[in-house]
């Protein structure tokens, strides 16, 4: 398992559009990857669970991937997030 | 005891002439528990099909009657449309390759054109909708058919049977269509989809009562 | 990439809700068809039918629509294609905007129909008052 924490930067938060480019990311990978805010654990490659977490600017995030390609998926996923998902 | 093609032309024009008088009247009766079109969609619906109607003539019947019903279809707008339109289209079937018809085929058709509303909408009687005027007509008039009635007394029990189930629609909690969405409040409102259907049948009717 | 057509009573709508929608993946081909043909509110199942057949690819096309004659419309549309097409297209009890919005991002992901309609109904349980 490869995890990190993240913080949320941009404006709106995991909101509708920038979760779907995380879901669209996460879904490039194979590992199995999840979202924790809160002791709530969704599945990172679900648009509605990703929203659904209610994650906004300021907030932290527990990203975890498992699988041969989790450490990728991390790295790809922290940097998705930490550029703002292209956002202010 | 056969009814001509002149008369079933006939009676698709008194239909799109019915429906442009009571345009008002079926449109405030969908005010009360739709969105008040219905008058407007019938209307629009049997403009088509007047328009139409000239290209077919020629044909047989049963090419008169998918017509209409393709007319409905693509002009209606409403949920009037697809169930009308599968109603006439039904009644086509039943009339393909005829030059007349005879009470069996009437008894068929309203069968047939039952059938294809209740498919179409998943609508029973009880539901207040247009089912609830057309079951009883198509029962009413298989039964008067059996009896061995003309043409015309079938179509009068069948009228009286769709006037009947339009009337019992008043107290009915509606089931289906926009009405449904109004609960409680669709109570005390006449359908108007089972007041058109009425008006549809008594226009087959009054053809043959001239 | 599963096409998606956005029915509505009105035009308006649909098309505004597409341009939401799109918003999720520019690629994914969406239809927007609402209104009748002489542009009242309503439905036209000829004007869905060739909606549909703007979108259709080899994945297959998700329907969403809004209300009463739209279903039955849409319905119709279907069974007016043909019959290879009928196979490849779902209708979906999902919310028509929250539901496009969800049908795009997975469209874009490369889901399949099976799996953009089960993503577009669960919708109706996306969570707004966070
Ligand atoms: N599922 C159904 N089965 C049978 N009849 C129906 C059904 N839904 C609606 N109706 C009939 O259609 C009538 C309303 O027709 P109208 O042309 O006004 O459509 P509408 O309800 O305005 O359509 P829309 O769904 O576009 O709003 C109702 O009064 C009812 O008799
Ligand atoms: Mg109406």
């Amino acid at each position: 398992m490869v995890e990190t924490t993240l913080k949320i930067k941009n404006k709106s938060g995991l909101h509708l559009r920038p979760a779907a480019e995380f879901v669209k990311k996460a879904n490039e990978f194979q590992a199995n990857i999840t979202l924790e805010r809160g002791g709530k654990v969704v599945n990172g490659k679900s648009i509605i669970h990703v929203q659904a977490l209610g994650v906004r600017q300021g907030m932290t995030i527990n990203l975890r991937a498992v699988g041969v390609d989790a450490e990728d998926a991390v790295a790809a996923l922290s940097e998705l997030v930490n550029n703002k998902f292209g956002e202010e | 005891m056969k009814v001509a093609k002149d008369q079933i032309v006939a009676m698709i024009k008194e239909m799109a002439i019915s429906m442009a008088e009571n345009k008002i009247f079926l449109t405030e009766l969908d005010s009360a528990i739709g969105d008040g079109d219905h008058g407007i969609n019938m209307d629009r619906g049997f403009r088509k099909v007047l328009e139409r109607l000239p290209t077919v003539v020629d044909k047989d019947i049963g090419s008169i009657f998918k017509n209409v019903g393709m007319s409905l279809i693509s002009a209606v707008g409403g949920a009037a449309g697809p169930l009308y339109g599968t109603y006439f289209m039904e009644f086509g079937k039943v009339a393909e390759g005829k030059e007349e018809l005879s009470n069996g085929d009437f008894k068929m058709m309203l069968a047939a054109g039952l059938e294809g509303i209740k498919r179409r909408g998943k609508a029973v009687v009880g539901e207040k909708t247009m089912v609830d005027a057309l079951e009883p007509a198509a029962e009413a008039f298989a039964v008067a058919a059996a009896e061995d009635k003309a043409p015309l007394a079938c179509f009068q029990a069948a009228v009286a049977a769709a006037k009947k189930g339009k009337e019992a629609t008043i107290p009915m909690l509606a089931k289906k269509g926009r009405a449904h969405y109004l609960g409680e409040r669709s109570i005390g409102h006449q359908d108007p989809g089972a007041t058109s259907s009425e008006l549809v049948l008594r226009s087959m009717l009054k053809v043959l009562e001239s | 990439m599963v096409g998606v057509v956005i029915v509505s009573h009105s035009l308006k709508a649909a098309e505004g809700i597409k341009e939401i929608a799109q918003q999720m993946g520019r690629d994914v081909p969406v239809a927007a068809v609402g209104g009748t043909a002489d542009g009242q509110i309503g439905t036209d199942p000829l004007a869905i039918k060739e909606a549909i057949e703007g979108v259709m690819g080899s994945d297959g096309v998700l329907l969403l629509v809004d209300l009463g004659s739209a279903v039955l419309n849409t319905q119709l549309a279907v069974e007016m294609l043909e019959d290879e097409g009928q196979d490849q297209v779902v209708l979906s009890n999902a919310p028509i905007l929250e539901g496009a919005v969800v049908a795009v991002v997975e469209s874009a992901m490369g889901h399949n129909l099976e799996q953009v309609k089960k993503a577009a109904e669960e919708a109706i349980h996306m969570e707004k008052l966070l």
